[in-house]
């Protein structure tokens, strides 16, 4: 054991930290520092800006076209893109079907769209979910049936997220209807082909990025479909484990609580500062512990070796992380007192700077759409249940 | 970074549990609590081992190891929930006499320490200090030239009962709060004044609640320089904090496994208590607080070397997450394994009555949590 940091990795850091105060557009940041959806546009442009720098894939290794990132740099990175404000890179892209198809698609599929993920040039929208299989993807039901070069759809994928902005959507579907998950294949398909409904689902923070998306006889190539046909569910699981360490959704965390902590600062109760008065602190306190612990559970997950502890870390680092995330939000409800229940309109619903909202502090709005978006941490990703099941019984053998 | 033990580290863990369990366990406590929590050829082995010096630099017959290995043994004491003053003797009191920077007396003491002949213990806390540690009234009154009269009561001093000297902090200026004006002193058991009251903890742990009534010292007699005891103080609290908290990690670790063996085991309503999923949820939160501590634990060993502030604050976060989990996970205990789990006879109540003294050992929860809170307001200003 040895706890020292890097000094070449705190060397990145300001590596970093340079890049974003010269790169980073000034209004994407503005805009990004609230809780609402990240608009569409600034994921493209910013995508597109670190493209020209080579980090627009942190968790690509540099034979894809990645910077090669050691986990504990691409932690950095997220660290302080958030922080400052920058948009996620498309997370479904980058994290999900890229790794994917990099790891089990074609030569063709990835020459054809390694490049475009690269220089955000193709956005994506993931189909797992179904109304019947939430957390439970065995139980899917959506079909494609080969017929000659394609297959045909039929079923329905909701909670896909901003599926409307995409270009193409990856998705589980059942290729067996007898077999449970050695049935699922994954496949892509045109977002704009013949026989595609898309239902937008508004949240509870009144934000749009949720669908429901209905396939009536959609025709999608086989060149289409990733790797060997009934092997969806295992790549499934794969770009899953990818994601164990960044499930605690740290950068969020840490920025949501130091905006809680201005908040506090700036806010007032009976004429003092809202920090000042008795409680409010401590409890500030406890989050701030609370975001210490599962951040060195997270360190302890990004530099553990291959091969070592077998401990469902990425299941631990979910259920907490998710929960501490609804209660730094419920916090900076409580802190915004009166402001909190005022309802301020999303700027996706209006366009730019035209914004026309009510009275309240600058910090206000975007705060509770963010707060009530979040009620679906816990479900999202696995529902925390279900990780609490995954830990019993494969670490502790229950 | 690494989280991974070095090969040594691990031969550490690995012999320290083979040690432990096979002398110390909770099945073999029953004589040593007779003895005062004290087994004379234990701790001859502790010496052997290089337990004693593990954590001490080799100038003083020390292995010139960290924190880090202090943390390792500490949780491994943890497990068997050990009752000897392993902690008081070799972390405590031997990185106080190290930190008050006084090489004479450190060079005398420390090498008969790690011998196991040796055996000082920080007599500090105070009833009303509640772990505030600059918080001293016992007070070191000038008697002539370079001689002390010492007056005041220091409570809960672990393994005072066998200790053979003790470090007493005194104020020699200043008011009860105050940093400056703590000299340490070290004083012999058998000098005139020093009334000893040897107490069992309700964790079978043996401690001495001390009086000093007109204790006479001597110039010869402090620890470090006088008025300059504080840095020292709060160096060797540093270690023990974090030893300490570690040990809370073994204690609950320990707790876990034998509630989830139990659940294995124990049926009701025809099937094993483990495949009801209210249990197993409540068995996967357990396991998520402790494993969130030991990041804690992680956290406060990465700071300290770092400056007396920021060591300051990680330990207290580290002393809150602890508190609230080890209460989690050992009363959890205690609920799954049902009616048993309130018996004196079985381990686990016993898992959670160590836990409580380590709760409010060196400032509670909510005593560090208070400090966090005072910080935040700081921080906003």
């Amino acid at each position: 054991m040895n706890f020292d940091i890097d000094p070449a990795d705190v060397a990145f850091r300001e590596e970093v930290r340079a890049f974003l105060r010269e790169s980073l557009p000034a209004d994407i940041a503005e805009r990004n520092k609230r809780g609402f959806h990240f608009l569409r546009d600034d994921m493209r442009e910013w995508t597109k800006i670190l493209n020209r720098k080579g980090w627009s894939g942190p968790n690509w290794p540099s034979e894809w076209g990645g910077p090669g990132w050691s986990p504990v740099r691409q932690f950095i990175f997220e660290d302080e893109c958030f922080m400052a404000g920058a948009p996620w890179i498309d997370t479904a892209g980058f994290k999900m079907i890229g790794p994917v198809i990099m790891s089990f698609g074609s030569e063709e599929m990835k020459r054809e769209f390694g490049p475009r993920i690269l220089n955000g040039d193709v956005f994506w929208g993931q189909g797992f979910s179904e109304p019947n299989a939430g957390s439970d993807l065995g139980s899917l039901t959506t079909r494609a049936v080969r017929e000659g070069d394609e297959y045909v759809i039929n079923g329905r994928k909701i909670w896909t997220s901003y599926v409307e902005s995409a270009d193409v959507i990856f998705m589980l579907v059942k290729t067996d209807p007898e077999a449970k998950q050695r049935g699922i294949s994954m496949l892509l398909v045109d977002k704009n082909a013949p026989g595609i409904t898309i239902r937008p689902i508004i949240d509870i923070g009144e934000g749009y990025s949720l669908n429901e998306v209905f396939f009536d006889d959609v025709r999608t190539p086989v060149k289409y479909l990733v790797g060997e046909e009934g092997k969806g569910w295992s790549y499934a699981k794969h770009l899953l484990d990818l994601e164990r360490a960044f499930s605690a959704e740290w950068p969020r965390n840490k920025r949501n609580l130091e905006q809680l902590r201005a908040m506090a600062g700036r806010a007032r109760a009976g004429g003092e500062r809202l920090i000042d008065s008795p409680g409010f602190a401590a409890r500030l306190a406890q989050l701030d512990v609370d975001l210490q612990a599962l951040e060195w559970l997270t360190l302890r997950a990004l530099y553990e070796r291959k091969g070592g502890n077998t401990l469902p870390v990425g299941s631990l680092l979910k259920v907490r992380g998710s929960e501490l995330l609804q209660k730094i939000g419920e916090m900076q409800v409580e802190a915004l007192g009166d402001y909190g229940a005022y309802f301020y309109d999303d700027p996706h619903a209006t366009p730019a700077g035209d914004m026309n909202w009510p009275p309240g502090p600058d910090y206000a709005p975007g705060v509770v759409a963010d707060y009530m978006y979040r009620r679906a941490t816990t479900v999202y990703g696995g529902a925390n249940e279900v990780q609490r099941t995954i830990i019993a019984r494969s670490f502790l053998e229950l | 970074m690494d989280f991974q033990l070095t090969q040594e580290q691990q031969m550490l863990k690995d012999s320290a549990r083979r040690f432990l369990e096979d002398n110390c366990a909770f099945e073999a406590r029953g004589s040593v609590i007779g003895n005062g929590g004290f087994d004379v050829g234990h701790w001859n082995t502790f010496a052997e081992l290089g337990w004693l010096g593990m954590s001490l630099p080799e100038e003083y017959g020390g292995l010139g190891g960290s924190a880090i290995e202090t943390a390792l043994l500490m949780e491994e004491f943890g497990r068997v929930l050990c009752i000897e003053p392993y902690w008081a003797v070799a972390v405590l009191a031997a990185q106080t006499i190290v930190a008050s920077g006084d090489q004479d007396k450190a060079g005398s003491i420390l090498p008969a320490l790690v011998a196991g002949e040796a055996c000082p213990v920080v007599a500090h806390g105070e009833p009303d200090a509640r772990g505030m540690l600059s918080y001293v009234t016992t007070s070191a009154v000038p008697a002539g030239p370079g001689n002390w009269t010492l007056k005041g009561n220091k409570s809960m001093v672990i393994g005072g009962n066998v200790a053979d000297r003790f470090i007493v902090s005194a104020r020699t200026s200043g008011a009860p709060s105050d940093q400056t004006g703590i000299t340490l002193f070290l004083v012999d058991r058998s000098v005139p004044g020093v009334k000893l009251h040897d107490v069992r903890l309700i964790d079978n742990r043996w401690c001495a609640d001390i009086d000093l009534a007109d204790v006479q010292v001597a110039e010869a007699d402090v620890l470090g320089t006088v008025g300059g005891g504080y840095a020292a103080l709060d160096t060797g609290h540093a270690h023990a904090t974090v030893g300490l908290c570690a040990e809370a990690v073994g204690v609950m670790e320990k707790a876990l496994w034998i509630t989830r063996d139990y659940l294995k085991t124990r049926k009701q309503f025809g099937v094993t208590l483990s495949s009801f999923q209210a249990l197993q949820h409540r068995m996967s939160e357990m396991l998520i607080e402790l494993e969130l501590s030991r990041g804690m634990v992680h956290k406060a060993l990465s700071t300290m070397n770092a400056s007396p502030e920021v060591r300051q604050l990680a330990l207290s976060a580290a002393k809150v997450h602890v508190g609230r989990s080890g209460k989690f996970v050992c009363g959890q205990s205690i609920q799954l394994h049902g009616g048993i789990g309130v018996t004196e006879e079985y381990v686990i109540g016993h898992h959670f009555k160590r836990m409580t003294t380590i709760e409010y050992a060196l400032g509670s929860s909510h005593f560090h949590l208070e400090q966090l809170a005072a910080m935040e307001r700081k921080r906003v200003a």
